[in-house]
């Protein structure tokens, strides 16, 4: 066989051009922006996801919270509205009643009302705090144990009543009894 | 068949419409031999037309076996509508051969001219344009102009010998067969079978038959004589064996040229060759038996031989002997080095194919309306490309919907915004109760109560513990720092009184951290106020006691002793305990009023 030689006639490459463009170019191009339009819809979709999702965490959060908040609130509404009714009333008044119904349980000899003085200046901690509050300043004489049954009575039944000051002294007339002079500061709404 | 245009009458897309066509509708990307010459094909064709006869062989390279093929006769060779039904018989005798494509190679060997080139271009170095503008132009480089070129096709034919006069010349052949030709090619584009002609000159063939066929006398030039049926072709090489000149006699209807005698002297003579040798080479069926006793005459001194084709490696089983232009054409270049040395001439005539030219070669206008191979290859690898392109879009949309599919088929997608709204909304709500709540939790708070810290006292120093209390003083004073959400407080209680002798331990232990912390825990435990609480935070707790003996104490007999009498304790007493609660204190009171 005799060897071919190079400039045949039948080199020349009329096709090449379009074969490149509309063969390889285009098909290239249209499966780019095919794939680049899915991957950008795909993108879109996946951000509003993300948005959705982050709302929904949100949301999810937010419920949880409110669940906790709720079942918390829920525990706490009958002393809230106890509360409220307590802080309504006023603090002289209050303490006046309070103090009738545990003497009344208590021996009269052991335990003996002797001042009662409403101070309408707010101190103690009602004069660093913003929430209203009134000063009662009270004095007994009583024994010991009766007496600090009647105080543990009193602010059990007024938890609004803070200490502010408390003073026990031997009564001069009455070696048994003891003199109690005690000053509280009581929050009101 | 789909009818296909020139490429150049179409736009871009409708080329690649029509390349894609192509692809589809034909064999051109599979069968390369639309793409190869017809003596590359393994099964070819050899048909060789002298004027006399037409012959017709078949030849398979593979098994390098010559038959018998398809009839032919001088007529159809010059018809149409023969040469149509040719076509089929060949495609029909190919396919029962078992080949996949037939090389038709016809054999030119009833005419031979020279045309001379014009002086011009007696340049050796433009051999190469000289033989592309023959083909493509051949009005340019002719010196006879008169001859038609629409009726005629030449090749340049170089003569190598150094001295020569001219370059090369042309080989003229008439266009006679073309339409024979074409309608072969016609024919196998429309079967889809690659029917891939070749038209060679016979006597251009026959030369290159000369190295391996004679042996001339070593230093002397020779003249080889081919004695054709309807020409002789006399050709002329110096005593290095290079060509100088090749000229052609017609035989104008006798069996040799009338003036052959007197051609080969004057032109040995112009040539300057002193007793060559003189080779005949007969190649037509019935050549004349006298022609070398003739020219012996004219050439008494010279050696006059007459090639006996039959005892050279041109003969073959299956072909005549006086037609030897096939075997030459695909018997294999001999590489010995007894050929290849002869002369310049041959070896130029084998690696440039200069004996072996298609005279009637493809149009170009009707070749390009075709992709070339690569062009086809291109193609193929195209749609394989394009179903991976295909695939991988295929594959990127699904995982893009697989993707949106999971991510529509969660909750959060289906999650209306609203209800995060009116969630937090309540939770809104909810926190300004829950802020409500722990404001009144934390006022509310146990942090000072007067019956706890009695119980203090009165588990600081039990009855019969040897202490008389004679005051108590318990303060709670806010701690303030401006600028706080909250604010500390410190509590301090003040005892003093008397004390006996077995009270000194208890009072010391009360005044060290530990002592007072213990006393604070109980309490805490006790009544349950986190204010006594000394584990939980960190909380200033400080104890002071002064102990000095009671001035009024009188010592008295134990019996007389009464414990409500301050002059039977020998010491007096100050306790001081200090506690602070910092902002940071869960106790520390809020600044702010109630929301």
């Amino acid at each position: 066989m005799y060897p071919r030689l190079p400039n045949s006639p039948n080199c020349t490459v009329l096709y090449r051009q379009s074969i490149a463009l509309f063969g390889i170019l285009l098909p290239a191009v249209a499966a780019v922006a095919l794939v680049g339009g899915v991957y950008m819809w795909k993108n879109s979709v996946t951000a509003s996801f993300t948005e959705k999702q982050k709302h929904f965490k949100t949301f999810e959060t937010n419920r949880v919270n409110a669940l906790g908040i709720e079942a918390r609130v829920n525990r706490k509404k009958q002393f809230m509205d106890q509360w409220k009714a307590q802080l309504a009333e006023e603090t002289k008044s209050a303490v006046s009643a309070n103090l009738r119904k545990i003497q009344e349980s208590l021996p009269n000899k052991e335990f003996q009302s002797t001042a009662f003085d409403p101070i309408n200046t707010p101190g103690g901690f009602g004069s660093v705090s913003a929430q209203r509050s009134a000063q009662i300043r009270l004095g007994f004489r009583g024994t010991y144990r009766t007496m600090q049954r009647a105080f543990l009575a009193l602010e059990t039944q007024m938890p609004q009543l803070q200490l502010q000051e408390l003073k026990i002294d031997p009564s001069s007339n009455q070696s048994s009894l003891l003199n109690f002079d005690v000053t509280y500061t009581a929050w009101e709404n | 068949m789909a009818s296909f245009h020139h490429p150049s009458e179409l736009n871009p897309l409708q080329r690649y419409s029509q390349a894609c066509a192509i692809l589809r509708s034909t064999s051109r990307a599979s069968n390369e031999a639309w793409y190869k010459e017809a003596l590359d094909l393994d099964f070819q064709l050899h048909l060789r037309a002298d004027g006399v006869e037409v012959l017709c062989s078949a030849y398979n390279r593979k098994t390098g076996q010559w038959t018998k093929g398809p009839a032919l006769d001088d007529d159809t060779l010059r018809s149409t509508d023969k040469s149509i039904s040719y076509a089929a018989e060949i495609i029909a005798f190919a396919q029962k051969n078992g080949a996949t494509s037939v090389g038709v190679i016809l054999h030119v060997a009833d005419e031979f001219a020279t045309t001379e080139l014009k002086p011009e271009f007696n340049n050796p170095g433009a051999l190469n344009d000289l033989r592309a503008a023959a083909e493509t132009d051949p009005g340019s480089i002719l010196d006879d102009s008169s001859i038609p070129q629409d009726q005629n096709t030449w090749r340049v034919l170089p003569y190598p010998a150094a001295g020569s006069e001219a370059i090369a010349t042309t080989i003229t052949l008439t266009r006679s067969y073309a339409p024979f030709m074409d309608q072969l090619r016609l024919a196998g584009e429309n079967a889809n079978y690659p029917i891939i002609t070749q038209a060679l000159s016979a006597p251009l063939v026959t030369l290159l038959a000369i190295p391996r066929t004679v042996q001339p006398t070593e230093g002397r030039s020779f003249m080889t004589v081919f004695q054709y049926a309807m020409f002789t072709v006399l050709a002329f090489f110096n005593e290095h064996g290079d060509l100088r000149l090749i000229r052609t006699l017609q035989h104008r209807g006798a069996r040799r040229p009338s003036n052959l005698r007197h051609a080969a002297s004057t032109t040995t003579a112009a040539l300057e060759f002193v007793d060559p040798d003189i080779i005949l080479f007969p190649l037509a069926s019935q050549a004349d038996p006298g022609l070398a006793a003739d020219l012996r005459v004219v050439f008494p001194s010279s050696r006059v031989q007459e090639v006996d084709w039959s005892a050279t490696v041109f003969s073959a089983d299956g072909l005549p002997a006086h037609a030897p232009e096939s075997m030459v054409v695909t018997l294999p270049p001999d590489s010995s080095e007894q050929t290849t040395s002869l002369s310049h001439t041959f070896s130029v005539f084998q690696s440039e194919r200069w004996a072996i030219q298609n005279f009637l070669s493809t149009p170009k206008e009707v070749s390009e309306i075709y992709p070339t191979r690569g062009e086809m290859k291109i193609l193929r690898a195209i749609r394989l490309i394009r179903i991976g392109i295909a695939a991988c879009a295929v594959l990127a949309l699904a995982w893009a919907l697989f993707g949106i599919i999971d991510i529509i088929r969660k909750p959060e997608w289906t999650f209306d915004p609203t209800e995060a709204k009116a969630v937090q909304q309540r939770l809104g709500g909810l926190n300004s109760q829950n802020q409500k709540v722990e404001h009144w939790d934390n006022l509310l708070e146990d942090r000072s109560k007067a019956w706890a810290s009695m119980e203090l006292l009165s588990r600081l120093f039990p009855d019969r513990g040897g202490v008389m209390v004679k005051n108590f003083v318990h303060t709670v004073k806010p701690d303030v720092v401006p600028g706080q959400a909250k604010v500390g407080f410190v509590k301090e209680w003040k005892i003093s009184g008397f004390a006996r002798e077995e009270a000194v331990d208890r009072l010391n232990s009360i005044s060290t951290r530990e002592g007072v912390s213990s006393a604070f825990s109980e309490i805490a435990r006790i009544t349950g106020n986190p204010a006594f609480s000394t584990d939980s935070f960190p909380r200033s707790l400080i104890s002071n006691v002064r102990m000095q003996e009671n001035p009024g104490f009188k010592p008295r007999p134990a019996d007389e002793v009464q414990d409500d009498d301050p002059l039977t304790y020998p010491i007096v007493f100050d306790l001081t305990i200090t506690q602070r609660f910092e902002a940071a204190d869960p106790l520390a009171v809020n600044v702010s009023k109630a929301p």
